[in-house]
C-alpha cells in the first residue's frame, strides 16, 4: 500500500537497527518513553524492541485516552446512562472501561440504551434521529479528538439541537508529561512524541522538555520505520549532547499544528482547574470542560452527575504502567485475573493500552526468550 | 460508515488517524464524502483543512479531516 509500506521495509529497518547500535554507549543503560499509546502498539505488533541494542529501554506512556480515565468518570456516565429515556453514545473501547459497579456495556446489558459511535457527529445525528429523547455523548481524548467535539457543539448549536449534550472527559497531553518528568520514582533520557496530537497542536508545546528538563524529543509517525528512526534521532542527540524537538513526522505534523483546530478548541472548551488521571491522580489544568459560552451543551451541568471519586482496584497497578515504572507482566493481575476479555484495569482495555498491547503481541517475545 | 473496530479495537479511542480520499464536497455545511483505502466511506467534517475537492487524501480522526496530505 503506497505509503504504508515504504515505511514497513525489512531492509531498511535493519540498517536503522545498526543505526541506533552505532550510537549506543556501552555500560549506558537508555530509557526513552513513547507518550502514546499509537507507538506502544506499533512496537509490540512489529517486535521494534527486538530490534534494539539491550541497554534500549522503551518505557510506555500515558498517552491512552481510554487507560487514563478514573473509574468515577465511568460511574458518574453510567449514571447519566441510565436517565429515563436517554440515549447514551461512546467510542466503542469505552464501553468496556471497568467502574466500581461495572461498565457502560453491563449499563446496557441491564437495559440502558447506550450505543457505539465512531465520531461526535454521529452522535449528533442520533440526537436529530430522536428528537424527543436526549441524546449524551461520552467525548473523550487527547488533542486529536477535542476538535471533533468542538465542531460538533458548534454544529449542534448552529443546526439547534437541543436534545444533544456533552460529557466532556477530553485530557491534554502536557500537563501528565511535566508530572512525569518531575516524579522522582522515574528517570528518562528522552520521548518520542505524540504524532497526531503533534498534528492539532503542533511541536511547540513540547518545547519545554528540552527547555526545562534538558531533554529530547522526537514526534513520530506510527509505521515501524518512523518509531525506528525516532529512536536512532533521540540517541543521536543523547551521544552529540543535544536536546531539542525535532519531527520526524513531517510529512503530516506541521510545527505550528493546525491552527484552525485550536481555535475553535479554545472557542468550545477551557481548562478544568484539576482533574483525576487513572493511576497518576489530581494534575492542574490537564483537562477541559465546556466553556461558559456552551454551557447549556454541557451534560453535567444539565443533569447533574454524582462526581464520586472511586479509587482504583487494589490489584490493579495501571498507574505504575502508566508512569512507565513497571512493564505490562509485572502487575500482579496481568494475563490472569486481567484479560483483554475481561479487564480490571484500563490499560488492559484498549488496544493501545500497554497491558493490552503486551497481551495481544509482546507475551510472544517473553516466550521466545524462554525457549 | 467506517467501523469503530479496527484490527483489534477502537481506533477513535485509540487516537488512531487515517487516510481518507474525498469523493463528494458539501461546500455550505462544510463537510465531505470520503473513502479509505478498504474502500469504507464516511462523511468527515473538513473545517479545519480550508477547501477541499473530489480526488484530495486527508487524515481523519473521529469523522474530522485534521491535515490535508495532499491535493488532488
Amino acid at each position: 500500500m503506497r505509503y504504508v509500506d515504504e515505511f514497513r521495509d525489512p531492509e531498511l529497518g535493519r540498517a536503522l537497527a545498526g543505526e541506533i547500535l552505532s550510537l549506543v554507549e556501552t555500560g549506558r543503560h537508555y530509557k526513552v518513553m513513547e507518550v502514546c499509546g499509537g507507538h506502544t502498539h506499533s512496537i509490540y505488533k512489529y517486535g521494534i524492541d527486538d530490534l534494539l541494542p539491550e541497554n534500549v529501554e522503551l518505557v510506555h506512556g500515558p498517552g491512552c485516552p481510554v487507560c487514563v480515565i478514573p473509574m468515577g468518570r465511568v460511574d458518574d456516565g453510567i449514571a447519566l446512562a441510565k436517565i429515563p429515556d436517554a440515549i447514551f453514545t461512546c467510542f466503542g473501547d469505552m464501553m468496556r472501561v471497568p467502574g466500581s459497579k461495572g461498565s457502560l456495556l453491563d449499563a446496557k446489558a441491564e437495559g440502558a440504551d447506550v450505543r457505539m459511535v465512531y465520531s461526535p457527529l454521529d452522535a449528533l445525528r442520533i440526537a436529530k434521529q430522536n428528537p424527543d429523547r436526549e441524546v449524551i455523548f461520552f467525548a473523550l481524548g487527547f488533542e486529536t479528538t477535542a476538535p471533533s467535539t468542538a465542531l460538533t457543539l458548534r454544529r449542534a448549536r448552529a443546526e439547534g439541537v437541543p436534545n444533544f449534550s456533552c460529557m466532556c472527559n477530553h485530557v491534554t497531553i502536557v500537563p501528565p508529561l511535566r508530572a512525569l518528568l518531575d516524579s522522582p520514582d522515574l528517570r528518562l533520557d528522552g520521548f518520542v512524541g505524540p504524532g497526531h496530537v503533534s498534528t492539532v497542536v503542533g511541536a511547540r508545546p513540547f518545547e519545554f522538555i528540552p527547555a526545562d528538563y534538558h531533554k529530547p524529543v522526537v514526534i513520530s509517525g506510527f509505521e515501524p520505520l518512523d518509531v525506528l528512526q525516532s529512536v536512532s534521532m533521540i540517541l543521536r542527540q543523547l551521544a552529540e549532547g543535544r536536546s531539542e524537538v525535532e519531527n520526524q513526522y513531517s510529512r503530516v505534523v506541521p510545527y505550528e499544528g493546525n491552527v484552525t483546530a485550536l481555535k475553535v478548541m479554545s472557542e468550545v472548551f477551557e481548562l478544568r482547574p484539576h482533574f483525576e488521571w487513572r493511576g497518576l491522580g489530581f494534575i492542574s489544568q490537564s483537562a477541559l470542560a465546556l466553556s461558559e459560552a456552551y454551557a447549556d451543551l454541557d451534560a453535567e451541568r444539565r443533569f447533574g452527575v454524582p462526581g464520586v471519586r472511586v479509587a482504583d482496584p487494589k490489584a490493579c497497578q495501571c498507574g505504575e504502567v502508566l508512569k512507565g515504572v513497571i512493564k505490562p507482566w509485572e502487575c500482579k493481575v496481568f494475563g490472569t485475573a486481567c484479560t483483554p476479555e475481561r479487564p480490571i484495569g484500563t490499560c488492559m482495555v484498549s488496544p493501545e493500552g500497554a497491558c493490552a498491547a503486551y497481551y495481544n503481541y509482546g507475551r510472544y517475545a517473553t516466550e521466545r526468550e524462554v525457549v | 460508515m467506517t467501523d469503530c473496530h479496527g484490527e483489534t479495537g477502537c481506533i477513535t479511542c485509540g487516537d488512531v488517524a487515517i487516510e481518507m480520499t474525498v469523493l463528494r464536497v458539501d461546500d455550505v455545511r462544510l463537510l465531505a464524502l470520503c473513502a479509505s483505502a478498504g474502500g469504507e466511506k464516511e462523511t468527515v467534517e473538513t473545517e479545519l483543512v480550508g477547501a477541499v475537492a473530489p480526488g484530495d487524501e486527508l487524515l481523519v480522526h473521529a469523522g474530522t479531516a485534521l491535515q490535508r496530505l495532499r491535493a488532488a
